[in-house]
């Protein structure tokens, strides 16, 4: 497989200048950084509600804008464009993320900062977080793809947005529906064991475990997107 | 000479629907070849096979030589171009944006941008968006994007359809020009009178068929009927059939000064489609 920077930039680029005119979509990274300093300005500071912002920047940036970016250049036939040119699927995919995962990152930043969640180990979470900015962007490629327009992918990426932004609560239930328990092995849920164990003082090697599930779910995502991906190159 | 493309025996079924069936051609390098037919005859599936993106049912397909399974492979793709109705250009972005793009996708220099929006004639436009382009000038765009990388082999899904006659001319001729420095065409088009002037040879295909395949003028002398016109001077039109008694009668009128104009009878493609496949080109 070829891999050059300078496609994945010129993706990028382009990426960046369309996103930037897109005002009905990039208005939305707002959002996660406006409830988060509101939760700060209420003086909030429970570990849970930091965490529901955090998923709420995951899901609003790493898979709506994501879904919404992906599914366009299907409707207007602009991936069909890239994928007739000598881009190979890993420049295509790899360009096509790499804005949503600055994105993200930036809006996780200044919510976490804005709500003022300081974790005891910024190492372990900020790892956990880029890894889980991976998960969620694969999520948003991936709807995107199955998505046959942006109005379709506006829907569909609705439970997605519900899932993993309230995923937290939903282990609240587990007793009274043990089948809830599946929900435990959710990426938001393992991060905010993660972020738990870290306040009790973990180590990389205490949260391996959560750190490992998240990497699972990584891996599915991205493997399931490229078979995907493939299909949509043969109409 | 070497071949281009060459189809053998090429279907492609949409559950019980046949878009192409027992499709034979090869197109030669440096040829311009014309694949003609009315909408739904299977052109743009045809094209689209050939450019890997569509698997045939039945058959081979081959462009330069390399099975089109080969053109997932992202280093082939960089040997053609395409051209199809469905635009891919970002709208946000303006006309220079949109080919910058692709210039960095092909690893060209930028100044291949000017060359190809100054060959589609929009070299004033090129700071606008594309979004509030007309449709011809939105196809010409698409078409300078196909060229933009100079490819072996053209891929054009009817690429004059929304152009006005003036800068359907100029697309003509820049087409040759390209043909000139070597590459191959292969032009789907319901329009004739286009095939008539660009292709070197022409395949009809009705209801997913090869009904017949040659160069125009070949054509258009076996299906011409022996006959030819004559204007006279009181406006009469005579039909003169091509032999000895038609020749003294034409002799005769001439004789008599009574010819204004004299026009062979010789079919347009349109009408030798009509003839062979007894369909009409929509």
């Amino acid at each position: 497989m070829t891999f050059s920077w300078k496609r994945v930039n010129a993706i990028l680029q382009k990426d960046f200048k369309d996103f930037s005119r897109n005002s009905a979509v990039s208005i939305i990274i707002f959002l996660p950084i406006i409830l988060a300093a509101i939760y700060g300005r209420m003086g909030i500071d429970s570990l849970q509600v930091h965490f529901m912002t955090i998923n709420m920047a995951f899901a609003m940036v790493g898979t709506y804008v994501q879904c919404c970016l992906i599914a366009e250049e299907k409707e207007k036939n602009t991936l069909r464009g890239l994928m007739l040119s000598p881009a190979s699927t890993l420049e295509i995919l790899g360009g096509k993320s790499l804005l949503t995962f600055v994105l993200t990152i930036v809006v996780v930043f200044f919510s976490a900062y804005l709500s003022e969640y300081r974790p005891a180990s910024m190492g372990i979470v900020a790892f956990a977080i880029i890894l889980s900015t991976l998960f969620y962007i694969g999520m948003g490629t991936l709807l995107g793809l199955v998505a046959k327009s942006v109005m379709e992918s506006s829907v569909i990426v609705l439970p997605v947005i519900g899932v993993f932004t309230m995923g937290s609560f939903i282990t609240a239930w587990t007793e009274k529906y043990p089948i809830l328990k599946v929900a435990e092995f959710l990426p938001n849920i393992q991060l905010f064991e993660l972020a738990e164990a870290v306040e009790q003082g973990a180590g990389f090697v205490q949260v391996f475990s959560e750190l490992g599930i998240i990497g699972i779910w990584i891996v599915v995502i991205f493997a399931l997107t490229v078979v995907v991906y493939r299909k949509r190159m043969v109409d | 000479m070497e071949n281009a493309i060459e189809v053998k025996g090429l279907a492609k079924y949409f559950a019980n629907f046949k878009a192409i069936e027992g499709v034979d051609f090869e197109v030669k390098k440096g040829e311009i070849f014309g694949f003609l037919g009315p909408s739904g005859s299977g052109k743009t599936t045809t094209i689209k096979i050939l450019t890997g993106q569509l698997d045939p049912t039945e058959g081979e397909a081959f462009v330069f030589g390399e099975n089109v399974s080969h053109l997932k492979n992202p280093k082939a793709r960089k040997r053609f171009g395409v051209l199809t109705d469905n635009s891919g250009l970002y709208g946000r972005l303006t006309i220079y944006e949109n080919l910058k793009l692709y210039c960095e996708l092909y690893d060209l220099p930028l100044s291949k941008i000017d060359e190809a929006i100054g060959f589609v004639n929009l070299k004033e436009e090129s700071k606008k968006k594309v979004a509030t382009l007309s449709k011809g000038m939105t196809q010409r765009v698409v078409l300078a994007r196909a060229i933009l990388h100079e490819p072996e082999l053209l891929f054009l899904d009817e690429p004059t359809s929304a152009l006005d006659p003036v800068n359907t001319l100029h697309i003509y001729e820049g087409l040759r020009a390209l043909n000139k420095k070597g590459t191959t065409i292969f032009l789907t088009t319901h329009d004739m009178q286009e095939a008539d002037t660009l292709c070197n040879r022409v395949a009809f295909l009705n209801k997913g068929k090869i009904r017949l395949l040659d160069q125009p003028n070949k054509l258009k002398k076996q299906y011409a009927d022996a006959t030819i016109t004559v204007e006279l001077t009181n406006d009469e039109k005579r039909q003169l059939r091509r032999d000895a008694a038609g020749a003294e009668e034409m002799y005769q009128l001439m004789k008599d000064n009574r010819v204004v104009t004299v026009h062979s009878n010789e079919p347009t493609l349109g009408d030798i489609f009509v003839k062979v496949t007894g369909g009409e080109l929509v």
